[in-house]
């Protein structure tokens, strides 16, 4: 079944991340090869799995066109993790850099996890007519590809805060370490849903922690949080020593998270709105709806080109542009799970 | 200057600004979000539930008072987004104007040899020392063969070399923003010069108008003819496959023909357009109706194939025989169970069945007959297959008329095609001065430096190269 071999890939970028830790700690090359090479792993994997799955679609639907694996919440989250890891590698080989692997592989090997979680259906769905459009498939691919590289600026703008804040009372310090502090509590909040849940398609996500129907457990859980926020704002200072021991040049950083937007939004103009626009054009007969989640979409793009423009017109420098960059990916990821989890609409990846 | 002038250049010079775009871009982003949190058209009580989820009763009232204040219930037809619209494009109109003749300006001017100092204020400089004085053809080579546009200029201080490659390109930003223009003028024209609706068709009849969101009837000017409507389901699923409405249109009377053909076909994916008014397959639903006829095959002994279609309760003819059949009663989808036992299993027309009564003489049965149960369709007086109820179903169709599409289309298009360039065939310009045998490179306040930085490492490790 693709869907298990793909949970492998997951667990192998999972394995990457301690190897990308210990070469950043080591700087041994040998360390270094050795955590490329597993990552390159997961993604054959991956890649491997997604195959896999075409052939399980096709069977089904009868149809190349028909059977890419990105037509449910499930599928999506799994090919925004290839790809990923694939721009990741791409970046590693180009600029000769692995400091950012930790949280490619982290970033993805959780996504994967997600699905474990979120209680989507992970098996083969025939298609329903509205999803059988190659403006459909254009659409979703290319949006995914686009959420990869905000993913990568993502990365690379937090990294870039951290490193260059050192005031404790400055807002991005407080920003930065309370967004670390819930990704990982996240993290963990994740593992504990799925050990509690017996059946993986129940399992709701924080349904074990803050949003436990015992009101105590979800205090403490609360609690626990806002100490792991005031823990990474008390320690966030070591963080930000260690990186900068590391040797990562910020303007590289910048550089990158610039590269991820200037690549990612003229795609996900182009693949997001314009290819979404024509094929609500002719599934529904209206290219704009106003539908949360075409909504979340032109929010998501006008904070990037709030961005560009901050940028390049108002010749913003620095971490100022790095915020915005992590508040866009933010955004993303609410355009792209949250209009899901929490409003209505008419787009069927809402329907898990 | 006069008070109005001032005035006049104060407002101008408001609309130029790009904090302007800024604060819209939040202003714009903040409402729409708004908009999806809090629902949207719906009755006033809904909205007051959905406050009470957070709040007291009295406060929920009082933002249920301040939302129908704002319109925050119907955020995207509101006064306020649509003046925020409004004033975001005569933000980019009042920007371009402003700053489009600078651009061109710069095209045209003669390039000069800039001074020292400006150089050496450049954020990004770098020198070799030990250079060959007659490295200045070979730079000017180097950077014409990367598609640079080189000036040299004997100065003072030495020799002067600007490239600059791609200069152009800081054109496409303007094709961008004129695409926004051309795609929010697009959905004025549809606002105003169109509409939208929907028609149910029962099938086998036909109607001329389609009725508004709104309610009112919009006449189409022509009939739209619905001979059939089907939903086919995947093998042994109730997942559907495809939502088919054979359609004709008939106008004065007179059937139009398409490539030939009477029929038309419209799927999900697949609308159909006529005379600009374009029909999407929306919905479809269950209405029985009093032509709506039920459909069979009759196999005889020597398995000749009749066809039979009766009315509910209508009395047929088995061919051949003296047996007198009717229909009953009838399910949209019939399932059998464990045990044997009927049921019901879906509202939808998955597997439709009738309950036939035969009748030979006074001998009366009554038989099950399912579409998709061949064992079903074995009587005791031949083979009888059901195979559809037809004038049963409607089929929804969306309407819409919309003479702004194709300025969306062509906006969207403007769009991609300028921030492509835009953003990745970006403007690089280099200085390099060679004096004696030094040489420097300069890249100005360049928006990306270290692109140019790049460009310029590879340029010296190329000369480096072809000294040794
Ligand atoms: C959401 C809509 C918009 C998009 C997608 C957009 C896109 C862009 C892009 C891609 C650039 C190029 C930046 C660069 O690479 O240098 C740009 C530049 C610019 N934008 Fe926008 N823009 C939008 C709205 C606006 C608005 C409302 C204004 C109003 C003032 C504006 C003013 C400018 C200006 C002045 C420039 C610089 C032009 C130049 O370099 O000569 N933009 N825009």
């Amino acid at each position: 079944m693709s869907h298990q071999i793909i949970s492998i890939a997951g667990l192998i970028y999972i394995l990457a991340m301690p190897i990308y830790i210990v070469y950043i700690l080591t700087k041994n090359n040998k360390v270094g090869y050795g955590a490329t090479f597993t990552l390159t792993i997961g993604a054959v994997v991956q890649i491997f799995g997604f195959i896999q799955r075409v052939i399980e679609m096709y069977e089904i639907n009868h149809s190349i066109m028909r059977s890419i694996p990105i037509t449910n919440l499930y599928e999506s989250l799994i090919f925004f993790a290839l790809c990923l890891i694939v721009g990741y590698l791409f970046i590693e080989w180009k600029y000769k850099k692995k400091s950012l692997g930790v949280f490619a592989s982290l970033i993805a090997g959780i996504t994967i996890g997600l699905t474990d979680v979120l209680g989507v259906t992970k098996e083969v769905q025939p298609l329903v007519p509205a999803l059988k459009s190659n403006w459909l498939l254009a659409h979703v691919t290319l949006s995914f590809i686009s959420y990869a590289a905000f993913g990568i600026s993502f990365i690379t703008g937090l990294l870039h805060i951290i490193m260059e804040s050192q005031t404790k009372k400055s807002f991005k310090y407080i920003f930065s370490t309370t967004l670390l502090a819930f990704i990982v509590f996240m993290f963990i909040s994740v593992i504990i849903d799925i050990l509690n849940g017996s059946n993986p398609k129940n399992v709701k996500i924080f349904h074990s922690t803050l949003g436990n129907p015992s009101t105590f457990i979800s205090l403490i859980s609360w609690m626990v949080l806002i100490a792991f926020i005031l823990t990474a704002w008390k320690f966030g200072h070591l963080l930000n020593k260690t990186l900068n021991s590391l040797k990562i040049d910020s303007n590289f950083l910048e550089d990158l998270t610039y590269k991820g937007i200037a690549f990612g939004f003229p795609i996900f103009t182009i693949g997001g709105l314009v290819f979404g626009a024509i094929w609500a054009d002719q599934a529904w007969g209206r290219y704009w709806g106003w539908d949360p989640k075409e909504t979340w979409s032109l929010i998501t793009w006008f904070v990037y080109a709030f961005y560009l423009h901050a940028k390049f017109i108002r010749g913003w420098r620095g971490t100022k542009t790095s915020v915005i960059a992590v508040i866009g990916f933010i955004v993303t990821i609410f355009t792209y799970l949250g209009v899901n989890l929490f409003l209505s609409g008419l787009h069927s990846y809402g329907s898990m | 200057m006069s008070k109005i002038d001032k005035w006049n250049e104060k407002i101008w010079s408001f609309f130029a600004s790009v904090d302007l775009a800024i604060a819209l871009f939040i202003f714009i982003s903040t409402g729409a979000a708004l908009g999806t949190i809090i629902p949207q058209q719906s009755e006033p009580e809904m909205i007051v539930r959905f406050f009470s989820n957070f709040f007291s009763p009295t406060t929920a009232m009082k933002a249920y008072e301040i939302v129908s204040l704002l319109d925050l219930n119907n955020v995207y037809h509101s006064w306020w987004f649509t003046f925020l619209l409004f004033m975001f494009a005569l933000n980019l109109i009042v920007c371009s104007v402003e700053r489009l003749p600078y651009l061109l300006k710069s095209f045209k001017t003669v390039s000069t040899a800039l001074p020292v100092e400006v150089l050496e204020n450049m954020p990004f400089k770098k020198k070799i020392e030990n250079v060959s004085p007659d490295v200045s053809h070979k730079i000017s080579e180097i950077l014409k063969k990367k598609g640079f546009t080189v000036n040299i200029f004997e100065t003072q201080d030495g020799i002067q070399i600007q490239g600059r490659k791609w200069s152009k390109t800081r054109l496409a930003v303007y094709l961008t923003h004129l695409s926004i223009l051309i795609i929010l003028s697009g959905t004025l024209i549809g606002t105003f010069f169109g509409f939208r609706g929907s028609m149910n068709i029962i099938e086998g009849r036909g109607l001329n108008f389609a009725i508004s969101d709104s309610g009112k009837a919009i006449p189409l000017g022509f009939e739209v003819r619905c001979d059939r409507f089907e939903v086919e389901y995947y093998e042994n699923s109730s997942i559907p496959k495809a939502y088919r409405s054979y359609i004709r249109i008939l106008e004065n009377g007179e059937v139009i023909k398409f490539n030939g053909k009477e029929n038309v076909v419209i799927e999900v994916n697949q609308p159909f357009s006529y005379k600009g008014i374009t029909f999407y397959q929306a919905s479809y639903g269950f209405q029985p109706s009093e032509h709506a006829e039920f459909r069979f095959s009759y196999f005889d002994h020597n398995n000749m194939e009749h066809n039979i279609s009766a009315k509910f309760e209508e009395k047929f003819n088995i061919p051949g025989t003296s047996v007198k059949a009717s229909v009953i009663d009838f399910s949209p989808a019939l399932g059998i169970d464990e045990q044997g036992r009927l049921f019901n299993m879906d509202t939808n027309m998955i597997n439709p069945a009738v309950l036939v009564r035969f009748e030979q003489g006074d001998k009366k049965t009554e038989q099950w007959i399912l579409t998709k149960i061949p064992e079903t369709w074995n009587t005791p007086y031949g083979k009888l297959k059901f195979h559809e109820i037809w004038g049963a179903q409607f089929t929804g169709l969306q309407v819409r008329k919309d003479p702004g599409v194709p300025l969306i289309y062509i906006g969207s298009l403007f769009l991609c095609v300028g921030l492509f360039i835009s953003l990745f065939l970006r403007p690089v310009t280099l200085f390099a001065k060679l004096s004696k045998n030094r040489l420097d490179f300069y890249c100005p306040s360049s928006k990306v430096s270290s692109i140019s930085e790049k460009q310029i490492d590879k340029i010296i490790n190329k000369l480096k190269g072809e000294k040794v």
